[in-house]
């Protein structure tokens, strides 16, 4: 299919989609329920432990998910990064198939970023009523110590959403690349040269992908649990 | 002694009386003060802490702990308050944040909005009603955050 000399390439799969979009909406929830405490805490938790099963997930689908979910696909040096950003502000788009080099390292730090919210709330207190699964297993300094990091963490994630947003909105409506439709559809539209370098998108299978979301589910049920 | 003066003097005794209540905490070392309302506090989070365990599931339901607990909890949250006085602003040893001299209203509109969900979560719990015990608790926790949010620092 072709539309102004580009041609669609399926390259987010299904996994990546799903897990961007509950990250999202769990992330809009840990928020609600956070700010608004009380019984809500309850559901503060189960959401962090949502959380933290699908940053797990992502990490293992970035070894063996589709070409363009791995870390070996999108992960880039300084030396790539920093031709890209000097073309940032050209008006012409600068199409990869699958993540740019400065939106590879922002999956990074959100991974990372949602890794630490999600762990330290498995230790933290809110010096009221909650408190994280493993938050007995440690002394009340340390557990305070780790809601501070929790807390400030949270700034630093919502600051990664609003660099995020501006970006993909600088894409769409500067360089006229929409990245958001393509995070629905997983179909990106790139000049047919640089979907030919890429060579052939490949697409691991969807029941790896769920035997791998519930291998992370069960490490947090155990984390989350302590049977042992 | 005519009635003019007897109101006179009546006034009198009940604003020295109003006075001394007063004074009794803001004469008091502000040291002491911070570890009198420390101490109501750490004995408000005691009480509460079983019943939040109990309506979060953690721990079995016990109606006469919750409604001993929370009776409990309904006298102690009277106590704090009049030991956060502005001679305290400069000990080390608290969680306070200054902003509580500087918007005493507000702070005592928190306060008194606790008192009010606190009662509500004992009058609850003498009910008996395990359901309306844990939407009380609710609201007990968010007037607590409430303040917090505002008020206490990390």
């Amino acid at each position: 299919m072709k539309t102004n000399g580009l041609v669609a390439v399926r390259t987010w799969d299904l996994p990546v989609r799903i897990f961007h979009w509950l990250l999202v909406a769990l992330f809009a929830a840990q928020l609600y329920s956070g700010k608004t405490g009380g019984n809500a805490m309850t559901w503060h938790l189960y959401g962090g432990y949502a959380v933290l099963t699908l940053v797990l997930f992502r990490v293992l689908w970035g070894f063996v998910g589709g070409s363009h979910a791995r870390f070996a696909d999108f992960v880039a040096g300084p030396a790539a990064a920093t031709r890209f950003a000097k073309q940032l502000f050209s008006p012409a788009p600068a199409h990869f198939v699958g993540h740019n080099p400065l939106g590879g390292w922002m999956v990074l730090a959100f991974l990372a970023s949602f890794a630490v919210q999600a762990g330290t709330g498995l230790f933290a207190n809110d010096d009221i009523a909650t408190e994280g699964p493993l938050a007995a297993l440690i002394s009340k300094e340390v557990s305070d110590r780790l809601t501070s990091v929790h807390k400030w963490n949270l700034k630093l994630l919502l600051g990664l959403v609003a660099l995020h947003f501006a970006a993909v909105l600088y894409h769409r409506f500067a360089k006229k690349e929409d990245l958001i439709r393509a995070m629905f559809t997983g179909v990106k539209h790139v000049p047919e040269p640089v979907a030919a370098a890429r060579g052939g998108v490949r697409h691991a299978s969807l029941w790896v992908a769920v035997i791998l979301f519930a291998a992370a589910g069960a490490v947090v049920f155990l984390i989350v649990k302590r049977p042992f | 002694m005519n009635i003019k003066r007897s109101f006179t003097l009546a006034a009198v005794a009940v604003s020295l009386a109003a006075g001394i209540a007063a004074d009794a905490a803001a004469q008091a070392k502000p040291e002491d003060l911070v570890k009198q309302r420390r101490a109501a506090m750490t004995l408000m989070a005691k009480y509460i802490g079983p019943v939040g365990a109990m309506v979060q599931g953690k721990i079995p339901y016990d109606a006469a702990i919750v409604a001993r607990n929370t009776g409990f909890v309904d006298t102690l949250d009277k106590m704090p308050w009049d030991g956060f006085q502005p001679s305290t602003r400069d000990v080390k040893d608290t969680h306070a944040k200054p902003e509580i001299y500087g918007d005493a209203e507000k702070f005592k509109s928190r306060w008194e909005h606790l008192q009010s969900e606190v009662a509500k979560l004992a009058a609850a719990a003498k009910g008996g009603d395990q359901n309306a015990v844990k939407a009380a608790f609710g609201g007990v926790g968010k007037a607590c955050k409430a303040c917090h949010d505002d008020f206490r620092r990390e």
